[in-house]
């Protein structure tokens, strides 16, 4: 703009944009993502980066899959209405525990639910169950083919996948005529054990391989990346414990619990260990480049006497919105079809 | 009964059956090997990773349908499944082995591949193996006996591993030979058994540096490429420790994310009937599943 104006300062001020039409062209590049709760509590837009932390049996994975499920259903197709967004997700998968039997579960009951739904309405599908079921199966792999995985078995593999997402993601938007909506990291903290022991003697050509550049390089390669194509970043994260820090604070609870029975000292006991679990161990590039934070947890026991009434026994888990901080905690189960809330 | 007591039963039955400790890498070999080498950033889509499961990756019978342990299939939904690794922790003397061993009869008599044993703590028996063997169903290998002992036992190939660093160099040479034998075509290795894996890794990782869990994780990433790319199954034990209040798998927080299921087996004291307990598992996510099963004294 100011290359344009050239000598004339007075055009260089000129207004060029007013704030309904910056308004409405945010809108319409950027919309908002509507995710399924429990992440639904605050708006998302494509260049945020949303971090899900959470000790291990949480939901973390649960609840990128089924936002992954959700991105990748469109949002009507043959007069169905299935409420998705219809775009391509990329899960780059550093914890290469990905299953996708799970995510083809998840996206066939999905599907189902919503055929089902439809067909009292919709009776070309009740008259013939062949044709339902055959345009639930292309459905079903069109969906499928939305979904793009990448595995990395360490930080160098993470870094050159990372440095191809623009391209790999430009060359299957074309063939898929949807762009990617959403990136997946699944787990952030897989390689930090594995970087950190390579911290003093891995020296190649000069360049030390340690957590921190390796952090650095992959925001760095991350921001680049989100300036040319805005997505929104979901990344998960479980916990690291220290060294020597889970035996001292096992050896604390061990000998409170036969000193005193008292309430005030479990609650600060518990929230101890929840500090703990929550003990950032990211270098703080990457706490900086974070935008939203949502955190995790199981709640194992109180959990099963809580959804006796119904008639299944679910695990149930918490998330709170720790970044922007919301004062609500939704609970939520696990379920073949996905993730329900629990009141 | 199987040739001989100890040990050297099994390895004496495999004949050849032993993948080679050290051979040299030729030229060519190393130029394969890296134009097969993944490259990192390769996306696929939804579709190519479920045909990949459907066609390459099986289930892997732990045992026979009405046998105690087959009771373990029932449970993780049809058995061990090729691409995975599964941890099964448990007590001192709760059926940890005999659920490996069981495994590895099984596997190799139904003529599904070859199993490789990576023993820590000499506790392969390749006697309990024979004893399974017999008292299999003649409907399942329709073969004489001493033969189908034969075969079985020169399909498990058992290499004892004291520490890491042997565990290290016993998986490197794994994955050479898989490659080999993926130019080759001759029979696969289908299921990779550590027994116990913990044995190797809780001594390395205590004390206050890094290198330690970094070895952890770094053999826990190579298991899991291995299972990947060359589909097998990877089965390893781990050992429980003393927590708060009840017992907890040991090797701690960071070995949790590793698995993809997890098993616990507990046993009664004083009676031959065990717990199996799913505590995670990829597939089966909604509730915790439990079942009984006896182990034959």
């Amino acid at each position: 703009m100011a290359g344009e104006a050239g000598g004339d300062p007075r055009a260089w001020l000129a207004a060029d944009e007013t704030a309904a039409v910056f308004l409405s062209r945010t809108l319409s590049t950027r919309p908002p993502i509507l995710l399924p709760p429990p992440l639904h509590r605050a708006p998302l837009r494509p260049g945020n980066v949303v971090e899900i932390a959470g000790p291990s049996n949480s939901g973390k994975s649960q609840l990128l899959l089924v936002a992954a499920v959700q991105c990748i259903l469109p949002k009507e197709c043959k007069g169905v209405y299935l409420g998705g967004l219809g775009k391509a997700v990329m899960y780059l998968d550093l914890d290469c525990r990905f299953d996708v039997l799970r995510l083809a579960q998840i996206l066939r009951n999905r599907i189902a639910k919503c055929c089902g739904s439809a067909n009292p309405t919709n009776e070309e599908f009740a008259k013939d169950g062949a044709t339902n079921s055959s345009f639930e199966n292309t459905l079903f792999s069109d969906c499928m083919k939305r979904f793009l995985y990448a595995r990395c078995y360490n930080s160098s593999d993470f870094i050159v996948a990372l440095q191809n997402v623009h391209s790999q993601s430009q060359a299957k938007s074309e063939v898929l005529g949807v762009g990617i909506y959403i990136l997946m990291i699944d787990s952030i903290g897989s390689f930090y054990w594995m970087d950190r022991g390579s911290q003093p003697a891995a020296e190649s050509k000069g360049r030390t391989l340690s957590l921190q550049s390796v952090t650095e390089t992959v925001v760095q390669t991350l921001r680049n990346f989100l300036q040319l194509q805005p997505v929104l970043v979901m990344v998960t994260k479980a916990p690291i414990y220290g060294e020597g820090f889970t035996t001292g604070n096992d050896f604390q609870r061990g000998t409170s619990k036969h000193t005193s029975e008292d309430s005030t000292v479990k609650c600060r006991r518990q929230d101890e260990e929840k500090n703990i679990s929550c003990h950032e161990f990211m270098p703080s590039v990457w706490q900086s480049f974070v935008t939203h934070r949502i955190k995790l947890q199981g709640l194992g026991q109180e959990a099963e006497l809580f959804s006796v009434q119904e008639n299944k026994v679910l695990a149930l888990h918490t998330c709170e919105w720790m970044q922007p901080s919301l004062n609500t905690k939704d609970k939520f189960s696990i379920t073949d079809d996905g993730v329900i809330l629990v009141q | 009964m199987v040739a001989g007591g100890g040990r050297t039963g099994a390895g004496a039955g495999a004949g050849a059956g032993c993948f080679p400790r050290r051979y040299p890498l030729p030229a060519d070999e190393v130029r394969e090997k890296n134009q097969d080498e993944r490259q990192g950033g390769q996306f696929l889509d939804g579709m190519d990773l479920l045909k990949d499961v459907t066609e390459n990756k099986r289930f892997l019978p732990t045992g026979v349908q009405g046998y105690p342990i087959w009771i373990i299939d029932a449970l993780l939904g049809g058995g061990l499944r090729q691409g995975q690794l599964m941890e099964i922790t448990g007590q001192s003397s709760s059926g940890k082995t005999q659920v490996c061993l069981c495994s590895a009869a099984h596997v190799a008599a139904r003529h599904l591949g070859v199993v490789v044993y990576l023993d820590t703590s000499n506790s392969f028996s390749p006697r309990r193996i024979a004893r399974m063997v017999d008292v299999f169903p003649i409907s399942l290998v329709n073969e004489p006996k001493h033969v189908r002992l034969h075969r079985v036992m020169s399909s498990i190939i058992c290499e004892s591993v004291f520490d890491i660093f042997n565990l290290f160099e016993v998986l490197h040479q794994l994955e050479l030979s898989l490659k080999k034998k993926v130019n080759n075509g001759s029979s696969k290795i289908c299921l990779l058994i550590i027994d116990s894996i913990s044995s190797l890794l809780a001594p390395i990782i205590s004390g206050k540096y890094p290198q330690g869990r970094s070895m952890m994780l770094s053999v826990a990433m190579i298991l899991k490429k291995l299972a990947d790319e060359h589909n097998l199954s990877v089965l390893v034990t781990n050992h429980m420790v003393a927590g708060n209040g009840a017992p907890k798998p040991a090797l701690g927080e960071s070995w949790k994310t590793v698995p993809h299921v997890r098993l616990v087996v507990s046993r009664d004291r004083g009676s031959n009937i065990c717990t199996a307990t799913v505590l995670k598992h990829t597939l089966l996510a909604s509730d915790r599943h439990c079942m009984k099963f006896a182990v034959p004294s």
